[in-house]
């Protein structure tokens, strides 16, 4: 018998069966549909955070107050603090020669006015070197002007929705703009960038940082992002931050530098460590359909057992038998594992439709897993059923079922 | 040509053993007709099932061709059945879900025949059997008289040289019983050894040879002249 006489077999034996079959199939349809999809989340999240980091720029430092206990995960931060100055800034700028740029970080949050219009808005203070370290780019205008970052001027540069809610359709530039108790005029608007970390960079208003402190009180910077001169100087950028930091500090470290790569590095691991989570869940869908499909192959050959004594009595070789059970078996799970994996994907798409900035993509060896496991657990579990359908006793199979 | 000396077959049921046959040998030439008969439980069917090789024999010769079978691994013995025995059942044992001329193909596709020469083959067997107006019917759309030819023309198509029948017309009314022996008979007639297993007096009696079986014993082995059948040249007396 040829592969696909085989197969036509198997396929009207299926039939014969259609409701038990589907459900089967169904089985297997859900597991596979259930890995591809989960994975492609886990994956996906793994993606969006890593495009974040990427877009964010690179050979990055990021300077916190207070020391954290870094565990391999998130920064806890605890003790006691003290503050990260824009003197500290100015000191790292100028005694290490590994930063190519910082830029100095103060945030809040306050209500920006324009005419009769207002807006809460997220507030960040810098200076001139976020836009290099960050990336970032100034759709018209200018950007905050390379000065003393300790004088504040009251300038302001504005993002996307914060010009469209304040000032429509007009020209912002030259406007004065009120933030909190104080009058800004706007240089600049930032180019779209859209969500970055959690926070919608079009929704901010960034002024200079010693502005920002002194609109919000505050003692201490948010953080410092520190560009270094190459990758491989980045250790050592770290250890010239800390040293400089330790010594104007009375000898205390109360900082924490973070690396972009061990930020990165720890999001992957947990991202990996998610997918796979994920991923397991979903193989154990897989399991169940794969023992469904032994179990119904298993009701099949005690059905079909005087069949079976037939096809010996007509001479098929017990190998022959073994086959036809195994290509019943495996066309349930191979088709199960098609449409799922093509179920699959419709769900990835429908997710990419309900959430765009979601990269959301099975990894490859998530999609291979799933045609073998798929294939592989129908055959599996179809060999047991098989092997005791080949190895019937032509006169007993016969006899049975009158 | 079936040869069958000193032949056993004992199954063990916990600690007892039933012996089904005991110390059977027959010949039975090429062309015969040969009707086994016989007592429920007196071995018929466990006969049958050696000759056409779906058992063994616990001790004892089986030479059929000039070849022992008795004791061949079970794929020579499934294609022992592939090209020389043919199966008739009383139940049809018919697939379910496949047409006539579906399960006409079964032992061309087993063997691995084309699908043109199994298409012409199964067409020409069920002309042969008078249902080629039913080629497409599926079993349950059959009566039983049909369901039984269906299974003749599955059971000739390979061309085997026996036909093995096991009560073939136990499942059916007497007029269509009789039809399906003419049926083999005619089969017979053109050179296919024909062994009946039958409870039935007058299906037997129209065998041209009828052994009786007592016990798993050869009760008596008797020529019948002037039978339906066509006859071999007499055994030559043992
Ligand atoms: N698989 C088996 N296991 C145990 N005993 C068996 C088996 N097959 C047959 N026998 C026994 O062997 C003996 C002969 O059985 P067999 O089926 O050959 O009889 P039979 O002549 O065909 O009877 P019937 O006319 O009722 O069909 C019986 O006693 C039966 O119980
Ligand atoms: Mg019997």
């Amino acid at each position: 018998m040829t592969l696909r006489e085989y197969l036509a077999f198997g396929l009207q034996a299926l039939r014969g069966h259609r409701l038990r079959s589907i459900l089967t199939l169904l089985g297997m349809t859900i597991g596979i549909a259930a890995v591809v999809l989960l994975t492609a989340l886990g994956e996906g999240a793994r993606r969006y955070v890593t495009n974040e980091f990427m877009a964010m720029g690179s050979n990055l430092l990021i300077v916190l107050p207070g020391k954290t206990e870094t565990t391999g995960s998130a920064p806890i931060i605890g003790g006691t603090t003290s503050d990260l100055t824009l003197a500290d800034a100015e000191a790292i700028v100028r005694r290490s020669p590994r930063v190519r740029a910082l830029a100095p970080l103060a945030v809040g949050a306050a209500k920006v006015s324009f005419g009769d219009r207002d807006r809460e808005v997220t507030i960040l203070g810098s200076t001139a070197e976020l836009l290099p370290v960050r990336r970032l780019a100034v759709a018209a205008g200018r950007f905050l002007p390379p000065s003393d970052p300790e004088r504040g001027a009251p300038v302001a540069v504005i993002g996307r929705t914060v010009q469209n809610e304040l000032f429509g359709a007009r020209n912002p530039l030259g406007q004065p703009v009120r933030i909190g108790d104080a009058r800004f005029r706007v240089v600049g608007v930032m180019a779209a960038k859209g969500q970055q970390l959690g926070i919608d960079m079009d929704d901010v208003v960034i002024i200079p940082v010693a502005s920002c402190m002194r609109l919000f009180n505050q003692r201490s910077l948010f953080r410092m992002i520190i560009e270094v001169t190459a990758n491989s100087e980045i250790e050592a950028a770290k250890r010239d931050v800390l040293r400089i930091l330790a010594e104007r500090h009375d000898d205390v470290e109360d900082v924490t530098v973070l690396t972009q790569d061990s930020v990165l590095g720890a999001f992957n691991r947990i991202f990996t460590a998610l997918t796979l989570a994920l991923g397991g869940i979903a193989a154990i869908s897989l399991t169940v359909a794969g023992i469904g499909i032994m179990n119904v192959m298993l009701v099949s050959v005690s059905e079909r057992t005087s069949e079976v004594g037939l096809l010996k009595a007509l001479g098929a070789k017990p190998r022959q038998i073994l086959l036809a059970f195994l290509t019943e078996a495996g066309l349930l799970s191979a088709a199960g594992g098609l449409l799922g994996i093509f179920v699959g994907y419709l769900g990835v798409g429908a997710l990419a439709l309900r959430f765009p900035a979601l990269p959301a993509q099975p990894p490859t060896w998530a999609l291979l897993a799933s045609i073998v496991v798929s294939l592989g657990a129908g055959l599996l579990f179809g060999v047991l059923p098989a092997r005791r359908a080949a190895r019937l006793d032509p006169v007993t199979a016969l006899g049975s079922g009158h | 040509m079936i040869a069958l000396r000193g032949l056993t077959r004992h199954f063990e049921v916990g600690d007892q053993t039933v012996r089904a046959l005991q110390d059977v040998s027959l010949e039975i030439p090429e062309g015969e007709y040969v009707a086994i008969m016989g007592p429920s439980g007196s071995g018929k069917s466990t006969l049958l099932h050696i000759l056409g090789c779906l058992d063994r024999p616990t001790s004892g010769e089986y030479v059929l061709d000039g070849r022992e079978v008795g004791s061949l691994p079970e794929g020579d013995l499934a294609e022992v059945r592939s090209h020389k025995i043919g199966f008739v059942f009383q139940f049809f044992h018919l697939v379910p879900r496949l047409t006539a001329t579906a399960n006409v193909e079964l032992p061309m596709l087993l063997a691995g025949l084309p699908p043109v020469e199994r298409r012409e083959r199964a067409a020409q067997a069920l002309l042969a059997v008078g249902l080629s107006d039913r080629a497409s019917h599926r079993p349950n759309q059959l009566s039983g008289g049909q369901r039984q030819r269906v299974a003749i023309a599955r059971a000739t198509v390979m061309r085997p040289s026996i036909l093995l029948a096991d009560e073939p017309t136990g499942n059916l009314d007497r007029a269509s019983g009789f039809e399906i022996i003419e049926l083999i008979e005619r089969m017979n007639l053109a050179g296919l050894t024909l062994i009946v297993v039958t409870h039935d007096q007058d299906i037997g009696q129209r065998a041209r040879r009828i052994v009786r079986l007592v016990d798993g014993r050869i009760a008596s082995d008797v020529r019948q002249e002037g039978a339906a059948g066509r006859g071999a040249a007499p055994p030559s007396p043992a």
